[in-house]
């Protein structure tokens, strides 16, 4: 990293010096009133309060950055009132926050542009409006022309602060972009940094950021052919718009701190089969390496004839324990989505939504997170209400699959007639909104609903519990089990210990209980074929949890698998948290025998490795090719982590939730919790100091 | 068919040799070293294991024995609510160890790696190893050992295999047999035979401190390999300090004869002084 890049680092991370410019926080109901009052159509408040933002925002430029911008308002205000929400909500579904979010739009389509090209068409759709005598269309594109207005007086009040401060790269970017398409590798990353901050002070949250190295990757050549440019000099930009991207993150809503979804995908295969990686793709990997910053979070595209080096370059960045590269397999997620019936082109060009979700750049409104089945809920009641009337392990099955139609019934009831907030900006750009003049928030062309899957691995080592004790061994009575469950295993410890520890368990390459996941994945799959939203889509069942891991799990009484009354699941598609599972290969080959094609929402397989694991080059490699053999095997998605001082502080607290956290003590590796804590805080001590 | 005692199988073994690899540990080991890492895999019989970190002194182990001394029998096991206590060393057949090993052998053949045979001191158990050997046709085999062995039985067992990771912990005879327990005569004659031979091998030095970190026992480490055509590479292994944690676990102490906190000295240069190459694992 050069100077000039770990100064501003230090600035914007370590010291935080440019949150002394942010202004104070605003009433949030600060305009949300007044449209009530006035009762104002909810398309213009979105552009009010964009504009309200833009217009007050005030320019900070530093003088040794390139890539300017940031923000001074903390918080853009409401656009309803909490009467008006209730009210709505009496009709409507709302999602999360009522916002679009959780999309990728198609920054191309400004960018390449330039705001006086796309007030051209804005202003040939217009006229095209006028002549049917449509004014609600040409009052809607007069909107966002009045968008346009204010981005381009703010990108005016940058360039004047950037000539005031001496800052000439900057006053230069801003004397020609965003009026006019960017004519460097630096301006299109201004530009696109701007689009990006203007998203955000429009409320909209998620804002990912998609194919980055595709769609920037013409404004880095073109630099490099005509000698602008080297690749030092593009990975300095590359670092420091990263960089810009963990400036105001703070106040972007989510989930908690990081939460932002500012994930970036790189590489995958284009649809003649060649590979669509490239030296942006790498530069980007390098600038994370170097940065080690949690935004933006790196997705790593692969494919059966992925090189080896990649993965190595992924793990390297896997080592530093921040938890990404997440990979995705383009061999099974393109089939999957195809199968979903996206276009071909479509789906190779898919990315990731805030998480994991797999969605379409430009042309995707899909709600892939709206609601989650839980599976551990529908064998839990199967349990409490047919077990003991069941005579074999079929019977009992029937019931399990049947509880998931109901679950997945009720959950398409409940997210009908959703209401999301306009979203003017962001129409800018998804396909078709200027040129039919609707507002993304009515939909675009894939309009399908997600439904995560909570607590896999709880309901398959239940199902393989109940098929081995009750049905097959007889050792444990329904009848006595379901008493067991009822009583949180009190007065039946000795059952509950074989439960949570003998019995077969998903993630110990054991057919035994894999046959059962296989079953209860695509019984999931099933549940949702042919069945339609009332936004014109499909739904699309997935093997993620999100937080709802939580939710289903707090008041869920104890599991045949072992698991106490309230005991959280295990988060997405991963294993057990009690189980002691033979290790991380075991692990890959118990999930991928699914058909994970059928449950492409997404959703990864999480392991956590120790960092000690990553010590040489050689191990890093052998990590790297641990990668590879989930993809060669079908796996969909992976999250692979290095397990960091947090983690094993919580281990030390919580060990029951740790139970294959593994560490490399000295030429032996062995179970974290099993160390006595004395040299838990050893290793403890050891992570520190490796960071 | 002979049987064996084994007390783990680890996955993605990432240090054991070339590529992923299956790691089998069988249990027992002739050699009592100060710094011994593994002392679950020193007697040649099944031990009962407990992690006391993460005991909540229920007592209902407690409750269901009626020995003066553990016998092993494994009653306790399945009263421990938190999983913490097992059976350490585990019988098992040459053909069903082998079916396990070969049942995974395609995933690990497919990333350059196979199995490796650890310990415990695997040649303690010649004729089961010779025997699981001898059904792994087609994958990749690998020792770890102390060389501890009569030459006879040392080479009947390399020649099974592919790869070999040998122990060479302290060149003076006298200084070997105070740390290790044993002599090395045997171990430096093996050695020999690796170095005269057409088998891949590495050599190994956990490096200790005070024991054996310094020049002289690397050169004379290097002066009797150096010349080994078929040497890859010295493997060091700096000594950590956690390599006592699992004494607590078998009910013993540790109680090494260095002082534990002096740190290490590890010199790579000397070995590449005499064309070796070198790692620090």
């Amino acid at each position: 990293m050069i100077e000039r890049i770990s100064s501003l680092r230090n600035f914007f991370i370590d010291e935080k010096k440019h949150r002394v410019y942010r202004q104070k926080p605003l009433d949030p109901m600060l305009l949300a009133s007044k449209f009530k009052r006035n009762n104002i159509p909810d398309i213009d408040r979105a552009v009010i309060r964009l504009k309200y933002m833009l217009d007050n925002e005030i320019a900070v430029v530093l003088k040794n950055e390139k890539i300017a911008l940031m923000r001074t308002i903390p918080n853009p205000p409401e656009i309803f009132t909490e009467d008006e929400i209730n009210t709505i909500k009496a009709t409507h579904h709302i999602h999360e926050r009522g916002e679009v979010c959780n999309i990728n739009v198609d920054y191309s389509l400004l960018l390449d542009k330039g705001f006086n090209e796309k007030r051209r068409e804005i202003t040939e759709s217009i006229k095209k409006f006028e002549k049917y005598g449509d004014v609600s269309s040409v009052h809607y594109l007069e909107q966002l022309l009045s968008i346009l207005d204010s981005v381009e007086a703010l990108s005016g009040r940058y360039k004047l602060e950037a000539e005031k401060v001496g800052n000439k790269v900057v006053a230069e970017s801003f004397s020609h972009i965003p009026a006019n398409p960017p004519a460097t590798f630096l301006q299109a990353l201004q530009m696109l940094r701007l689009l990006h901050f203007t998203m955000w002070c429009g409320n909209n949250y998620h804002n990912t950021l998609g194919r980055f190295d595709q769609y920037m990757f013409k404004y880095l050549k073109s630099d490099l052919d005509r000698g602008l440019l080297d690749y030092d000099g593009a990975l300095e930009l590359v670092e420091e718009f990263f960089l810009s991207l963990n400036r105001d993150s703070d106040l972007y809503p989510g989930m908690q701190q990081g939460d932002n979804g500012q994930s970036l995908v790189l590489g995958g295969l284009n649809e003649d089969g060649t590979d669509s990686y490239n030296m942006l793709s790498e530069i980007c990997l390098k600038a994370s390496l170097e940065l080690k910053l949690i935004d933006p979070k790196i997705n790593l595209r692969v494919s059966k004839n992925t090189p080896i080096e990649r993965y190595i370059l992924g793990t390297q960045l896997t080592k530093q324990g921040l938890g990404f590269p997440q990979y995705s397999n383009d061999d099974v997620v393109i089939d999957g989505l195809i199968n979903l019936g996206y276009d071909k082109s479509d789906a190779y060009n898919y990315v990731v939504a805030a998480c994991w979700e797999f969605i379409i750049p430009g042309r995707g409104m899909d709600i892939p997170n709206i609601d989650a089945l839980s599976f551990v809920k529908a064998v839990e009641d199967a349990a409490f209400d047919k077990l003991e009337s069941c005579k074999n392990f079929d019977e009992f099955f029937c019931f399990v699959k049947e509880n998931i139609n109901n679950q997945v019934n009720k959950i398409c009831n409940d997210t009908k007639n959703v209401y999301i907030f306009p979203a003017p900006f962001i129409s800018l750009m998804m396909e078709g909104c200027v040129e039919n003049a609707k507002d993304i928030s009515y939909g675009n062309r894939y309009n399908n609903f997600g439904i995560h899957g909570t607590g896999i691995s709880t309901a398959v080592d239940s199902l393989a519990a109940i098929k081995k004790y009750v049905f097959e061994t007889n050792e444990i009575s329904s009848k006595t089990l379901i008493a067991a469950l009822k009583n949180n295993f009190t007065g039946y410890e000795e059952i509950r210990n074989k439960l949570r520890y003998s019995a077969p368990k998903f993630g110990n390459d054991d057919e035994y209980a894999d046959s059962i996941a296989v079953l209860l994945l695509n019984s999931f799959a099933e549940s949702l074929e042919n069945k339609k939203n009332d936004r014109g889509g499909i739904y699309r069942p997935g093997t993620g949890s999100a937080m709802y891991y939580i939710w289903h799990s707090k008041d869920m009484p104890a599991t045949p698998d072992g698991r106490d009354k309230g005991e959280e699941f295990p988060a997405n598609y991963s294993p057990s948290m009690f189980a002691r599972l033979n290790g991380p290969v075991s692990i890959i080959r118990s999930f991928t025998k699914p058909d994970l094609k059928k449950v492409i929402n997404g959703g990864p397989l999480t392991l956590e490795l120790h960092n000690t694991v990553f010590r040489t080059p050689e191990a890093v490699s052998k990590v790297a090719l641990l990668v590879k053999s989930f993809m060669d095997l079908g796996g969909h998605q992976l999250q692979l982590n290095s397990v960091n001082r947090d983690i094993l502080l919580d281990a030390q607290k919580n060990p029951e939730k740790h139970r294959n956290l593994i560490v490399r003590v000295w030429g032996w590796s062995g179970y974290f919790t099993e160390l006595s804590e004395e040299y838990q805080d050893h290793i403890i001590k050891r992570t520190e100091l490796s960071l | 068919m002979s049987t064996g005692l084994i007390f783990d199988i680890k996955e993605f073994a990432v240090y054991d040799g070339p590529g992923i690899r299956q790691t089998i540990f069988l249990k027992g080991c002739p050699l009592r070293c100060s710094w011994c890492h593994n002392p679950e895999g020193q007697k040649m019989c099944p031990e009962l294991m407990v992690s006391k970190a993460s005991c909540i002194s229920c007592g209902r182990c407690k409750e269901v024995c009626d020995n003066e001394k553990c016998i092993t029998c494994g009653k306790c096991i399945h009263q421990c609510p938190l999983n913490l206590r097992k059976i350490c060393g585990q019988h098992i057949s040459a053909e069903e160890l082998a079916g396990y090993i070969k049942e995974k052998g395609g995933y690990y053949a497919a990333y350059g790696g196979g199995v490796t045979f650890s310990g415990g001191e695997p040649l303690m158990q010649p004729e089961f190893l010779l025997e699981t050997l001898y059904l792994l046709a087609g994958i990749h085999k690998a020792i770890e050992t102390s060389g501890y062995a009569n030459n006879e039985t040392f080479r009947s067992v390399i020649s099974m295999t592919d790869y070999v990771m040998m122990d060479i912990k302290l060149v003076d005879s006298h200084l070997h047999m105070k740390y290790t327990g044993v002599d090395n005569a045997i171990i430096l004659e093996n050695l020999a035979s690796l170095c005269s031979g057409n088998k891949k091998f590495s050599v190994r030095i956990p490096v200790i401190p005070g024991v054996n970190d310094n020049e002289s026992n690397f050169c004379d480490v290097a002066e009797l390999i150096k010349n080994a055509p078929m040497l890859e590479r010295v493997e060091l292994l700096p000594y950590h300090k956690t390599a006592g944690a699992k004494y607590e676990m078998v009910n013993r102490n540790y109680d090494p004869m260095f002082d534990v906190n002096r740190p290490v000295f590890i010199s790579q240069k000397i070995f590449s002084q005499y064309g070796i190459r070198s790692v620090v694992l």
